[in-house]
């Protein structure tokens, strides 16, 4: 079974929370492996989910441009192994610093939802 | 912080300077490349490879959707995308798009100049510090034809000012008035300037700052005459002076006085009147030395500025007891011919704070109902010309069904088909906007000139500012909702699968214009109502026969070129007279003080017999000759001969009919006597009656009031009358060369006709007269064009349904009663409303009509027939064409 992430731009309160996951699993990615092009990015995050999260090309580049707009990435064209011409995109200093922000708040907000789905009822 | 940036990039990408499509699908193709690599590796066949990348491929234009959706502001790239498609779309019926533009234009043109004129005189506040705490000081008087006076005497406004201090400092600003000067020595060429005297310190209370040099100050009024000081207005120094630096200091002669030119005024500032901008202003202390220290002299206004924290009615209560207080002491010297009751009012009268915020104006009193009676009628016609647009678009709409059924098939949500037909309105309202600013400036300053004369010029300041701005894109932005929503909101309720079936698409039935044409029908109504009560009252006033001669009587204003004795002034006078009466051409010539129109000099005679009763009579010192110049008949007795003007104790005087009858009742009045003393050099008491003549208008709108006329003793030389055979303007310039051949002692300043003088007081009926039938013929072209434009649309539409009834056998006139029937009851409906609404606002146009009422013959004839003429003219080509219809065509017409 695989989920597939549709953002439409119509439908706000969908996207608000699927785009804030989106996100944190980008800068996260891009964190830990340095800078990447698109196809790289959801591969990774493919392979990390055992198959399960499969990016769609509409939404992952609409996400990495309002990522690139907001200043927390910088693209910048470069070639792939197998000499290709891609578009890298690496972490700022913003972005890294959003990205601290977004864990804590993702950890703050599973721990509540832990406490309350499983904790004492 | 990071939301603003993205918000500026995609501001930024929607103008086209972020990234490009071509780089944007290079990276997802090689996104997809990549996919495809990545499946035949996994060992995917070829098959599922290509068919896996065929799933992502779909996808590739969906992602580039979404790209350019991110890239940009999707809104602002759809409204882009409207206004181009929906210009191409208005050039391409060009004609529709023309007439929409056009009869927008004028409606939206007449509404900003009729909005301009309102706001250059009535609603713009004074360039000073602080208009709102600006006062000035009126009392009513008591008489009809002027029930309110603002000018003042020294004296009292020397008590109201020390009375005031401390809570309303009160300033004098003399009215304004024409002076000559000359400004390059004493041989130069004599001009006349607009002058205004005030006090020291009216510059600093006002707030307003010179622009070069100094203002006039305190110190120059401190005594009478030691300061001949004088300051330019800006546009004054502009005009005649080019923004010469050197005036400061320059000396030039008023009325053949000097002066020293000490400074100029702030630009902005024109003076407090508004339509009467002042050239030259002079310290209160150097007016005619005889004004001071007396109450017979009333030359100024008195105006004020409230202090902070101080409430109007405490100003008003301590001025008001030293007015009182000086009527009382001055009720004390009144002689017994004044009755008791009288005598009461006059101590009695109170005494006005008004507001001075935008200056005191009798030329706004004067027109300022007129005004906005002309903005509503002129907002009423844009109305009209919104449904006329409305119906057009209406119409267009409908004819693009078929269209708006295939975007809403598509996925195009219904608001964004609102808001293409919005954007189209907008342009238009835009473009007519555009055009009626044009047709504001050239219109406005038009009328000005109707409210202007020669010798007495009105200069508003009628520029574009950015109220004005805002005004006209309210006005556009309220037609485009008003009339533009209905058809918008029409248009996208659309059944596509209705739509989409029948290949023409259907059409919108005419019954969604019977609102509009109801609307255009009512509103024409009232403007027709109204116009044609202002025209009926015009007609009227000027058939108004005044009872003396116009059309052949010429008018000259002479002036003494150099100061002489009153002896020598009238025998020069005289001679003058002998000289134009030997003129060929000429009739008759006499003088006067006064021109016919206007009661200048009035005196209470107390009537005989009664104890309190007095005939307030007109005084008019004439020569021997005025009434034949004047055509005014002799009831009894005789004219004035030469020989009642030379003696200096002359008693002779004579009266006219409406005097005789309240001064004499049924008796005769020629040989009786008259006690009364008319002026300072009058030396006997005792006139004798020596005729009495026709009764003369000195306004056409009131009754003939009575008269006396006297011989004209020599203060002044009066107005020359000559009544002439054949063109009077054409012996203009010839009596410049004979008057001053006769006696070089005078000079000829004005020439102008007794017609004109006459007409120049019906200048309010006339220009109301004039615009409102202007307007009331646009309101009917608007409405009839548009009652054409439904009828003809209804005609073709139904061209089926009446090739039928034709086929069948109807004759023409049921075919015709069929069409437009139902019109004829929007019309029907729509001309009741308008008569109901004419009926009730012709209220308030009441008090500016003359002999005519809104429920008389005439006023309901003439716009109920016009308005039936015209929608009769507009019904006749539909008609015809509905007769016209060829049922085999019809039928077959599809």
């Amino acid at each position: 079974m695989w989920y597939s992430i549709g953002v439409s731009n119509r439908d706000a309160s969908k996207t608000d929370v699927l785009q804030g996951t989106l996100d944190l699993m980008v800068l996260k990615t891009l964190e830990t492996l340095g800078p990447l092009h698109g196809y790289a990015i959801a591969a990774r995050l493919e392979q990390v989910s055992s198959g399960a999260l499969q990016l769609n090309m509409g939404t992952l580049y609409p996400a990495l441009m309002r990522l690139e707009q907001r200043g927390l990435l910088k693209g910048t064209w470069g070639t792939t192994d197998s000499n290709r011409k891609a578009r890298f995109y690496a972490l700022t200093s913003a972005g890294r610093r959003e990205l601290e922000k977004e864990q804590q708040a993702w950890d703050r907000m599973a721990a509540i939802m832990h406490a309350l789905l499983r904790g004492d009822a | 912080m990071s939301a603003i940036r993205e918000w500026m990039h995609r501001l930024l990408g929607s103008l086209g300077r972020q990234r490009r499509d071509r780089e944007l699908e290079q990276e997802l193709q090689l996104h997809l490349e990549l996919a495809a690599e990545d499946a035949r590796t996994r060992g995917q066949l070829p098959e599922e490879a290509r068919r896996a990348a065929r799933i992502q491929l779909g996808n590739v234009s969906q992602a580039m959707e979404g790209l350019r959706d991110q890239r940009g502001l999707p809104w602002l790239d759809s409204m882009a995308r409207d206004v181009r498609l929906g210009a191409r779309l208005l050039r391409k019926h060009a004609v529709v798009t023309s007439a929409a533009v056009v009869s927008l234009a004028m409606a939206l043109g007449t509404c900003i100049a009729a909005f301009s004129l309102v706001d250059a005189l009535i609603l713009r506040p004074l360039p000073v510090r602080q208009p709102e705490q600006l006062v000035y000081l009126t009392f009513p008087t008591y008489t009809p034809e002027r029930p309110e006076s603002d000018t003042f005497s020294d004296p009292l406004f020397v008590r109201l000012r020390d009375a005031g201090r401390g809570r309303v400092d009160l300033f004098a600003m003399s009215t304004q008035v024409m002076r000559p000067a000359r400004f390059a020595g004493a041989d130069g060429e004599k001009e006349h300037v607009r002058t205004q005297y005030l006090s020291g310190d009216a510059f600093g209370r006002l707030g307003v700052l010179p622009a070069a040099g100094r203002l006039v100050i305190a110190e120059d009024d401190s005594q009478p005459g030691t300061h001949p000081v004088a300051v330019l207005s800006h546009a004054f120094w502009m005009r005649r002076f080019g923004g010469d630096p050197t005036i400061v200091g320059r000396w030039f002669a008023l009325e053949d006085r000097p002066f020293e030119i000490v400074g100029v005024a702030d630009r902005r500032f024109t003076g407090v009147e508004p339509g009467r901008p002042t050239d030259i202003w002079l310290p209160y202390a150097m007016y005619n030395p005889r004004a001071f220290g007396t109450f017979g002299f009333n030359w100024f206004r008195v105006l004020g500025r409230m202090n902070e924290n101080v409430r109007v009615e405490e100003a008003q209560s301590v001025l008001q007891a030293a007015f009182t207080g000086m009527r009382r002491d001055r009720s004390q010297g009144f002689g017994p011919n004044r009755s008791p009751q009288e005598v009461a009012r006059f101590v009695n009268t109170p005494l006005y704070l008004r507001a001075a915020a935008n200056g005191p104006s009798p030329l706004r009193r004067q027109f300022e109902r007129s005004l906005w009676i002309l903005a509503s009628i002129a907002a009423l016609v844009l109305l009209i010309a919104g449904s006329n647009v409305a119906n057009l678009f209406l119409a267009r709409a409908a004819a693009r069904e078929h269209e708006m059924a295939l975007r809403l098939s598509i996925g195009a949500g219904r608001s964004r088909l609102i808001q293409q037909v919005l954007i189209e309105s907008a342009l238009v309202a835009g473009a007519a906007c555009a055009l009626g600013l044009l047709f504001a400036a050239v219109a406005a300053p038009a009328v000005v000139d109707m409210l202007a004369s020669a010798d007495d010029p009105v200069y508003l300041d009628l520029r574009l500012d950015w109220r004005l701005a805002a005004v006209a894109g309210a006005l556009a932005l309220l037609t485009t909702a008003l009339f533009g929503l209905a058809p918008a909101v029409r248009a996208s309720g659309v059944a596509p699968i209705g739509a989409l079936k029948s290949g023409r698409g259907r059409v919108a039935r005419a019954s969604a214009m019977r609102p509009f044409v109801a609307v255009q029908v009512a509103f024409g109504l009232v403007v027709l109502f109204v116009g044609s009560l202002l025209v009926l009252s015009f007609a009227r006033l000027s058939s108004v026969n005044p009872g003396f001669s116009t059309s052949d009587v010429l008018l000259l204003s002479l002036e003494a070129v150099q100061r002489t004795e009153p002896q020598q002034q009238r025998d020069a006078l005289f001679e003058v007279l002998d000289r134009l009466r030997s003129v060929p051409g000429v009739q008759a010539a006499s003088s006067a003080e006064f021109t016919a129109l206007g009661r200048a000099w009035t005196y209470n005679i107390p009537v005989p017999g009664s104890e309190h009763d007095t005939i307030e009579a007109t005084m008019a010192p004439v020569t021997a000759g005025y009434f034949e110049t004047m055509r005014i008949p002799v009831r009894s007795g005789r004219a004035f001969v030469p020989g009642d003007m030379r003696a200096d104790n002359s008693t002779a005087l004579i009266v006219n009919e409406s005097f005789a009858a309240r001064y004499f009742g049924r008796s005769v009045a020629v040989g009786r006597t008259l006690d009364a003393r008319f002026g300072e050099n009058d030396n006997s008491p005792a006139h004798e009656v020596v005729g009495v003549v026709a009764d003369t208008r000195y306004d056409l709108r009131e009754p003939t009031a009575p008269t006396i006329f006297i011989p004209l003793r020599l203060r002044n030389t009066g107005t020359v009358h000559v009544r002439v055979g054949g063109d009077p303007t054409a012996l203009a310039s010839r009596f410049r060369a004979e008057v001053r051949a006769a006696n070089s002692m005078f000079r000829v300043t004005s020439v102008r006709s007794q017609a004109e003088d006459l007409n120049q007081t019906l200048l309010r009926e006339r220009l109301l007269a004039r615009l409102s039938a202007f307007f009331a013929i646009i309101g009917l072209v608007l409405a009839a064009v548009g009652l054409y434009g439904v009828l003809s649309y209804d005609v073709v539409q139904r061209t089926r349904e009446i090739g039928i009834r034709v086929a069948l056998g109807a004759r023409h006139l049921s075919v015709i009663s069929t069409v437009m029937a139902d019109a004829g009851v929007s019309v029907l409906v729509g001309a009741a409303c308008g008569l109901a609404g004419g009926l009730y606002l012709s209220r308030f146009v009441e008090a500016l009509l003359f002999e005519v009422t809104p429920l008389e013959f005439w006023s309901l004839a003439l716009p109920l027939g016009t308005l039936s003429l015209a929608a009769l003219v507009a019904a006749i080509l539909p008609a015809r064409r509905a007769t016209r219809v060829d049922p085999v065509i019809a039928l077959r017409y599809e």
